[in-house]
């Protein structure tokens, strides 16, 4: 058994401890599973990148589609992007944990940028250009806000905006919650960086 | 059961207390330094600084914080904050922990099961009611007052300040009174305008938080290194827990015996005597049943569950749940109202935020200034609420656009500010807890009931609420303002108050104003139930001292033989 399937079969053992009453064979588990993985000093951050990595959710053509969609929303630039971070592999673990509504909500996201990209270049997202997809993404990007035009309102929702966010939302999720992700933000890793000093401006002059 | 507990068992104690949360911890220091001999009884495990993460990486998390597997077991506790994927262990499972609500009145119940309870996790404020509080029924009719004045208690709250360190700065405020103070944490550029500004257009106080956190070394515990989420336990002690503090100082005096893993389900009665005996629990792991023996008995177990231990209690004399003559017993719950607030940018900043800044774990608050002696009275509500909130550089995580675009606009970030506001609930009778006859727990304990609604008034706080946070943010120059005027249900402020009220009338309360049931003379709740109103400040600060008031007057009824 791999480290990971043991922490998950110790937070199994915990929930059906919790369903019955415990019992003197049951007790040791019981106790062990109340420390949560992270205050057992468990260390998960290399997990993702092991080799032989497969999905556990998402199937071969929808991971795909993660990468290259993940990849267009936080590109490498002179820092590493959203595919160097295995952002897909993240959302996948996380969406396999998921409430059968959660993953139905995302698949559906996702189906959106096929739907559209077939009807704009009969072809699924991930095979169209890099021009191709841009330019759909742009169109997502930004709601449509109404052309002020009578019978134009504000209030009509915009379903391609939507699915937009919540793709964009789970990839920046996941990228700004790796270790790739802390170094973008400039993090140094460390936990104390001295006191607390604040404004230090004399009294109308805070910049 | 281990040796200490079977010792535990053998004998009398002279008084048994239970939980060791903020009040519980208090309680068992008072007692046990004066001499008595003290049963500390705690539902949960024991809590080690072994198990603190406060400087572990999300990154480090099989799901970086974001863990979907906390919410099958923790549904109602993940609707708080500090629930999360690295201490979730510390809140009760809510599988094991049921509890019930009528349709279309819910409530949500977070609490934690280990050693020193909720002050693991609690967010620290720590604000003085005034006489504006415990008078609140003669100024403006509504209610009753408090047994004890701000005189009463004020000497108390000098003891709690001192011994558990609280940074914050004198103000002269009337409705907040100052306390011993530890040096403040400072206030970042944006809240020093926001200060200067709102002071010289409305007159309103805007200081720095009053926080159970120290600023300089203190009673052996060292100064806050600013890391950030104390929630998840401080390797130095920095923030106020009883475990490390109130719960260490007992034991180690000797006369305290803690007792883990100890699920009090009721009081036990001598009814000859209309005495209490001690408690009954469930031993957790094994799910033994025990009694412990006290000459007086303390429930600390957080207001509604000392509430519901009393229910628990009923007896022939007691029909109704112990101590319950009044009828009182469950009525007048209260949480503070929450949901109103607003939030902008302040464009008057470069945003420019770093990673490697200290982090603050303490905001600004802006005490009540609505219904106060300097203003005049509002036609919409009575009481009033005070804000919580900050300014900052933060990173911009909502912005707009994908791409390099992206990227940047995250790292250039916007300088925010935000007020939240948090709302008196007013005591109504009708907000209530009893025992819901067909639930129990894992342990067998018949479990609540909560039925409580927010009423018109703590609407109109809300609405009000916005409508000022809105105002004092654009006084500060604040852009993009959002303003938020809803009503959070009950129990998202995480302050329960009242089911036990203490109170001068036998008729009309539970408790009297030394927090001892007026029906059963050893038996006293010393928690958050004991709240005649709840002012609209974080009530902490107020439970440890009236604890420790509580302890003064019972070590004295101990030396007189009077229990």
């Amino acid at each position: 058994m791999k480290r990971r399937e043991l922490i998950r079969a110790g937070v199994l053992m915990g929930a059906a401890a919790a369903l019955r009453p415990p019992r003197t064979m049951a007790q040791s588990a019981a106790q062990s599973s109340e420390l949560t993985p992270a205050q057992s000093g468990v260390d998960a951050s290399k997990d993702l990148a092991a080799p032989g990595w497969k999905p556990l959710f998402l199937d071969e053509h929808q991971n795909e589609t993660l990468i290259v969609l993940s990849d267009l929303m936080i590109p490498a630039t002179d820092t590493p992007g959203a595919k160097e971070a295995l952002v897909n592999r993240y959302i996948d673990l996380v969406l396999a944990a998921e409430t059968p509504e959660t993953q139905r909500a995302f698949l559906n996201s996702l189906g959106y940028l096929d739907g559209e990209s077939m009807r704009r270049s009969k072809a699924a997202f991930r095979y169209v250009s890099r021009e191709e997809q841009d330019d759909l993404l742009h169109g997502l990007a930004y709601p449509r806000t109404g052309s002020g035009w009578a019978g134009d309102t504000n209030a009509v929702p915009d379903p391609g905006h939507a699915h937009f966010e919540a793709l964009k939302r789970r990839i920046m999720t996941a990228y700004y919650s790796s270790q790739i992700g802390e170094r973008e933000l400039g993090w140094d890793g460390a936990f104390a960086h001295g006191n607390y000093e604040g404004c230090e401006h004399p009294e109308g002059k805070h910049k | 059961m281990n040796y200490a507990a079977q010792e535990a068992l053998q004998q009398t104690y002279d008084a048994v207390v239970v939980g060791s949360g903020a009040t519980g911890g208090w309680a068992a220091k008072q007692l046990a330094e004066a001499g008595l001999k003290v049963a500390l009884l705690e539902a949960g495990r024991a809590v080690t600084p072994k198990e603190f993460t406060e400087h572990m990486p999300s990154y480090k998390l099989k799901y970086r914080d974001h863990s979907p597997e906390v919410v099958r077991t923790r549904p109602i506790q993940k609707q708080c904050y500090a629930c999360m994927e690295y201490n979730y262990e510390w809140f009760v499972n809510d599988l094991e922990n049921p509890y019930s609500t009528p349709p279309g009145k819910p409530f949500t119940w977070q609490r934690l099961r280990v050693l020193g309870g909720r002050s693991l996790v609690w967010g620290r404020q720590s604000y003085r009611l005034s006489d504006n509080d415990f008078k609140a029924a003669t100024r403006d009719g509504y209610g009753d007052d408090w047994p004890i004045s701000y005189a009463d208690l004020a000497p108390y709250y000098d003891i709690v300040e001192r011994y558990v360190g609280i940074s914050g700065a004198a103000e002269g405020n009337e409705m907040l009174p100052d306390g011993q103070f530890l040096p403040p944490m400072k206030m970042s550029c944006g809240e020093v305008l926001l200060r200067e500004r709102v002071k010289a257009k409305f007159g309103h106080t805007v200081t720095i938080g009053r926080a159970a956190v120290l600023t300089q070394n203190h009673n052996g515990r060292a100064a806050c290194h600013y890391c950030g989420p104390c929630e998840r336990g401080c390797s130095t002690f920095s923030y106020f827990s009883s475990p490390f503090t109130t719960v260490k100082d007992a034991l180690s005096s000797g006369n305290c015996t803690l007792i883990t893993n100890a699920v009090v389900s009721h009081v036990n009665m001598e009814d000859a005597e209309n005495k209490a005996r001690g408690v009954t629990y469930v031993d957790r792991a094994t799910r033994q049943v025990k009694e412990v023996r006290g000459k007086a008995v303390i429930l600390c177990a957080q207001a509604l569950e000392s509430t519901r231990i009393l229910l628990n209690s009923a007896t022939r004399e007691y029909p109704n749940g112990l101590a319950n003559s009044s009828g009182t017993l469950g009525r007048y719950l209260m949480d503070h109202v929450v949901g109103a607030g607003a939030s902008g940018r302040l464009p008057e900043f470069k945003a420019l935020p770093n990673a490697n800044e200290p982090r603050r774990p303490n905001g600004i608050y802006i005490p009540r200034f609505r219904n106060t002696p300097s203003s005049s009275k509002h036609s919409r509500f009575l009481r009033g609420y005070g804000f919580q909130g900050g300014a900052g550089a933060e990173f911009n995580f909502s912005a707009e656009g994908y791409g390099a675009t992206l990227k940047n606009a995250v790292k250039e970030g916007v300088h925010g500010i935000s007020l939240g506001a948090f709302g008196e609930s007013l005591a109504r009778r009708d907000n209530y807890c009893e025992i819901d006859r067909d639930l129990k727990d894992a342990w067998g304990i018949p479990a609540l009931r909560i039925s409580m609604t927010h009423g018109d008034n703590e609407a109109a706080l809300m609405e009000d609420a916005g409508a000022t946070a809105a105002e004092m943010l654009e006084a500060a120059g604040a852009k993009d303002i959002r303003v938020q005027a809803k009503v959070e249900m009950p129990g998202m402020a995480i302050h329960e108050l009242g089911t036990a009220r203490m109170g001068s009338d036998p008729k009309k309360s539970v408790l009297n104003a030394f927090n001892q049931a007026h029906d059963v003379k050893n038996v006293f709740v010393m928690d958050g139930a004991s709240f005649v109103s709840s002012a609209c400040q974080n009530p902490t600060l107020t439970m440890m001292a009236v604890t420790v008031r509580a302890c003064a007057h019972l070590i004295d009824s101990f030396r007189r033989s009077e229990i």
